[in-house]
């Protein structure tokens, strides 16, 4: 049951990972799919003020493939309590910025899903949700892997020579 | 192989699967929501809607720079919102100085007025006034600069009279009232649908035929890197 609530978890968040990715690199044309310039992202970043510009230009190239990669790491399954971990690191981050912007009233664009996201109480609610979510599936990766591992101890337990059990 | 080992690996195709499905349906279902032709409509669209404005181009009279600029920067925006007098003054003006007198940037102010606030599309109405009495620049300054006081007591005249001579106001009075400036407005609106504008400030950037929206305030350093590293390609 554990592991089938696992594997929905990381599956759930692998697509929101990959879709939040995508609308921050990729938008359709009227001459096709092209790669969406940084700077669109880099202004949504600036408006949190709490970045200086450089770094913010900085998170803007990189945090949409960052992203991107957890999305498939995640459906893909590999090394999931460390893939897990950084996700659940990553969405604590945006949730405590959201939360900040919301208290001190900023009127902006969340940028968690491409332009036009405004910051309101349904985006924390959403946030907070994933946020649960990715903890969720961390807190079972590891428990998880601490039963298969207690499971194989066992299993390897040195015998008695005579193979009476003590 | 263990049950548990095999079971994980079947996971992982379905997972695999169900990624590759997802991507390649949502690219096919948003191909065919833009199907070539509504594309040449939308194009065609946006040729007559700048066509219609042949007699008096307005377009130029709300411009900066030169047209033989490389990169063009055309800013929807509405005189009442906070954001687009932040950008103003913080991005804009310095692009001006620094790009648009190079004659690297041409420069368009579009007009996006949104309708919660009540009084930005009179403040448009005045802003296109004054272009086609070749005051544009100073009664946007004027309108950004005093945003605050007519926002709250609507009083866009004073503000527009103070910064004219009473001659460009009286014919920019005159314009104003005759009810000709909306569809210059509304020209704008339709081409800010046309490129999914949907929040102010936004601005697209076009260089070498290729248009790259910024949504919201960009600082003036963001911009200047983005737009030094265009100039280089």
């Amino acid at each position: 049951m554990m592991r089938w609530l696992i594997f929905l978890g990381r599956v759930a968040l692998g697509f929101v990972f990959v879709y939040a990715a995508y609308t921050k690199l990729f938008e359709y044309t009227a001459e096709g799919w092209r790669q969406l310039p940084w700077i669109s992202f880099a202004a949504t970043i600036q408006s949190y003020k709490v970045l200086p510009e450089d770094a913010a230009m900085f998170l803007a190239k990189t945090l949409p493939w960052f992203e991107l990669a957890l999305g498939v790491l995640l459906l893909i399954g590999v090394q999931l309590r460390w893939v897990a971990t950084a996700a659940s690191v990553l969405l604590l981050t945006f949730f405590a910025v959201l939360v900040r912007s919301y208290v001190l009233g900023m009127n902006i664009d969340c940028g968690c899903f491409g332009p036009g996201d405004r910051l309101t109480w349904k985006t924390l609610l959403r946030d907070g949700l994933l946020l649960f979510m990715s903890i969720s599936v961390t807190v079972g990766a590891f428990l998880t892997r601490r039963k298969t591992a207690d499971v194989s101890a066992l299993t390897r337990a040195p015998q008695p020579a005579d193979g009476r059990s003590e | 192989m263990s049950r548990g080992v095999r079971g994980l690996r079947v996971g992982r195709v379905i997972c695999t699967a169900l990624l590759v499905l997802g991507i390649s349906g949502h690219l096919i279902a948003q191909t065919q929501a833009k199907q070539p032709g509504a594309a040449k409509n939308a194009v065609a669209k946006n040729s007559s809607a700048r066509a219609s404005a042949a007699p008096v181009d307005i377009t130029a009279l709300k411009a900066v720079g030169t047209k033989a600029a490389p990169i063009t920067m055309e800013v929807f925006s509405d005189f009442q919102c906070p954001a687009c007098r932040e950008l103003y003054f913080q991005t804009v003006r310095p692009v001006i100085d620094n790009y648009v007198s190079a004659g690297k940037v041409y420069l368009i102010h579009r007009d996006n007025p949104l309708q919660q606030h009540p009084h930005s599309r009179e403040a448009a109405r005045y802003a296109n006034a004054a272009a086609r009495v070749r005051k544009m620049e100073k009664v946007v300054v004027a309108l950004f600069d005093k945003q605050a006081n007519w926002a709250a007591d609507g009083n866009i005249d004073g503000v527009v009279a103070a910064a004219l001579t009473p001659a460009e106001m009286n014919q920019v009075r005159k314009l104003v009232r005759s009810g000709t400036l909306d569809a210059g407005i509304d020209r704008d609106l339709a081409l800010g649908n046309q490129f999914r504008v949907t929040q102010t400030p936004t601005t697209i950037i076009t260089y070498k035929g290729q248009t790259y929206p910024v949504v919201g305030v960009v600082t003036y350093n963001m911009l200047k890197t983005f737009l030094d590293q265009l100039l280089r390609q």
